[in-house]
């Protein structure tokens, strides 16, 4: 079934043209006895009437009376020669070769049409008087008749259907509604549908639908609850490993190489850390309460100062383009974690001595913001799926021992997401790499 | 240079401490924000390292109450509390930094030089990169022994980078330390001084990262 809207008309409609038929045809043929009873009725008061007015008739003065060409009546005596006629029958329609005549009435054919005739037998003056009238007539009469009152129920129908329609509508206007709400609903949006006057039907369907998102919610918070909390208390913990490693180092009796491993485990621990609670911070309900004019370009600035240690460890040339103010609507904090991401990324996968490019600048559109690279690049078939969660490009056997744990661009995804940006990876022409551009829109967020 | 650490994770102390002696910093630990007040009271360290998380009272407490003893102790915050929100009150409640955990050690240390490099040129009044000298009293710079030239804001610009020798200055944050709120600053004018200054100055002495800023490396 399609629709219930469609499905209700249809067969209402269906069922109310077949009862309407049912009772027209029945009416029909009622309606048409009746009028066929009303016709005779009327023949045979026309041949008494006729047998009065013309009591004074002899055979010889046999005289012609105009009439229409639909009736016709004729006055016989009693050997069958006319006494009277209609001037459109001419011959005596009654003869001695005939059955034996009675009074009544009879189809018969004459002069080219069918008609129906009532004879009767005046015994007092001995003669007979015949009335006709063109059977077809009578039915093209007698149906005009019927036809008149059946058509306005005939019409009657689409203006039905059309009240139908409306009635359906309105009564399957709060499953709409419900609809309506449901759909519009952002995917994260995990509050109650709220309905004034739910109907009857729709209760438990709206509770049920209510608890159930209610119950998603809860999980969702719990889920980001246990994350962000369990991530917390592992911030002191891996401190305290972090110093206690870099004390190791500064032993001379223990070897650089045997603290490598150890080193790049910590490393690991500390940016899946990092990395979680960054994911789960920038929930869209936060994001949304602490947004305001950002200058991308000086958030841009800062955190390439900030993360310049990384850079010059790997002699890497870093520039910013463009670089006048780029105002964002966003969350401040969001829009750091996004830069951050990509640039970290971007000096991470580009060899020592490679060149990382930054743009911000305006478009018609909005700000864009470019980040280039000449590093490896991503193959373009990874393009999707570089946003999901813990993917890396070639999975483990990533090449040359890059830290990372697959959570970065999935939280820039998310940032973009939620700032109704546009970010699209490409290859680099000017310098070989990975290019990442980012299309914020003029009023992003609001 | 003494250093008073307020840490209550004995663990994270002892090993902070450990790393502190060994970059020949003299540190004293204490785990309890109203300890850290009196000892504070009694006898000023050169730097505080503050754990924003302490048992008894909140570390925003105690750099409040810091504040009220010294103006200019140097006081970096070290906190698993990291929104921009606690870093933005940090700052205003009078932090001088803020490292979040879990924090490099390298960047630490390096944040306490900036402090011994700003505290040594405001009180001993010198400070020396490679072979240029600067001496915050006598506004004097000088280059392998001889004295240069500078104007008030050049001065200003180079102290700031050798003060933060080894991080990035972005033009933004050299702007805010050379003019004050609503002074109007032409978009070119941290350039133009740089400009000046690079002629004065060995070559890459000021080294350009396009787009955002300058920077001095450490020697």
């Amino acid at each position: 079934m399609k629709s219930i809207r469609t499905y209700l008309l249809l067969a209402l409609i269906a069922i109310i043209t077949l009862v309407t038929f049912l009772s027209l045809l029945q009416g029909y043929q009622a309606s048409i006895a009746k009028a066929q009873q009303l016709f005779d009725d009327r023949l045979q008061s026309m041949a008494a009437m006729i047998s009065n007015a013309n009591q004074d008739l002899h055979p010889h003065n046999a005289g012609t009376e105009k009439l229409s060409s639909t009736v016709f009546f004729q006055i016989l005596a009693d050997d069958f020669s006319l006494l009277a006629r209609s001037n459109n029958a001419t011959t005596p329609l009654l003869s001695v070769d005939n059955d034996p005549v009675i009074s009544g009435f009879k189809d018969i054919n004459f002069s080219g049409y069918r008609w129906r005739v009532y004879i009767l037998k005046d015994d007092i003056l001995n003669r007979w008087i015949i009335t006709g009238e063109r059977s077809d007539i009578r039915y093209i009469l007698a149906e005009n008749v019927v036809t008149e009152s059946i058509i306005p129920i005939v019409l009657a129908i689409p203006i039905a259907a059309f009240i139908i329609w409306i009635a359906i509508g309105v009564g399957l206007k709060p499953l709409r509604e419900l609809t309506g709400q449901l759909r519009n609903k952002q995917a994260d949006d995990l509050s109650p549908v709220l309905m004034n006057n739910t109907p009857e039907e729709l209760t438990t369907l709206v509770a049920t639908t209510n608890a159930l998102l209610q119950r998603l919610n809860d999980a969702f918070v719990r889920e980001q609850q246990f994350a962000a909390d369990a991530a917390h208390e592992l911030r002191t913990p891996i401190s305290i490993l972090k110093v206690q490693l870099h004390n190791l180092q500064n032993n001379e009796h223990i070897s650089e190489a045997a603290l490598l491993p150890l080193a790049s485990g910590i490393e690991r621990m500390g940016l899946v850390i990092e990395q979680i609670l960054s994911l789960y911070r920038h929930s869209p309900e936060q994001a949304l309460v602490k947004q305001s004019d950002i200058d991308l370009s000086a958030i841009v600035q800062s955190i390439i100062a900030k993360d310049y240690d990384q850079i010059a460890t790997k002699q890497q040339k870093i520039s910013l383009s463009g670089g006048e103010k780029c105002l964002v609507a966003g969350n401040q904090f969001a829009l750091e974690t996004l830069v951050q991401n990509l640039i970290s990324n971007a000096s991470k996968y580009t060899p020592n001595q490679g060149e990382i490019q930054v743009t911000s600048k305006h478009i018609t559109s909005g700000i864009r913001l470019i980040i280039e690279d000449s590093g490896p690049g991503i193959p373009k078939e990874a393009y999707e799926r570089v946003f999901e969660r813990f993917y890396r490009v070639d999975g483990d056997r990533h090449d040359s021992g890059i830290l990372g744990c697959g959570l970065g661009l999935a939280i820039v995804k998310h940032i973009v997401n939620l700032h109704r940006a546009k970010i699209t990876l490409n290859h680099s022409t000017q310098l070989g790499g990975l290019k990442v551009v980012i299309d914020f829109p003029k009023n992003s967020m609001r | 240079m003494q250093v008073l650490l307020i840490e209550d994770d004995i663990a994270l102390a002892e090993a902070l401490m450990q790393s502190l002696k060994y970059e020949g910093f003299a540190v004293n630990h204490l785990t309890q924000g109203k300890q850290a007040i009196t000892s504070i009271k009694t006898e000023l360290p050169d730097i505080v390292i503050l754990d924003l998380g302490l048992p008894d009272i909140d570390g925003t407490e105690v750099l409040k109450l810091i504040r009220q003893e010294s103006a200019d102790l140097p006081v970096l915050v070290l906190t698993a509390r990291i929104t921009l929100e606690d870093k933005v009150n940090g700052l205003d409640l009078g932090a001088d930094d803020y490292l979040a955990k879990p924090f490099e050690v390298a960047e630490l240390m390096a944040r306490l030089r900036v402090f011994e490099r700003r505290a040594s040129s405001s009180k001993h009044s010198g400070l020396s990169i490679g072979n240029v000298r600067i001496d915050s009293a006598s506004h004097q710079v000088s280059v392998t022994g001889e004295n240069i030239d500078l104007s008030r804001r050049e001065f200003m610009l180079l102290k700031a980078l050798m003060e933060n020798a080894g991080r990035v200055q972005t033009r933004y944050s050299l702007e805010s330390k050379l003019y004050s709120w609503g002074e109007e600053v032409a978009s070119n004018t941290i350039e133009v001084h740089i400009h000046h200054l690079r002629k004065k100055l060995p070559d890459n002495f000021i080294q350009t990262i396009r787009g955002i800023g300058y920077i001095v490396q450490s020697a």
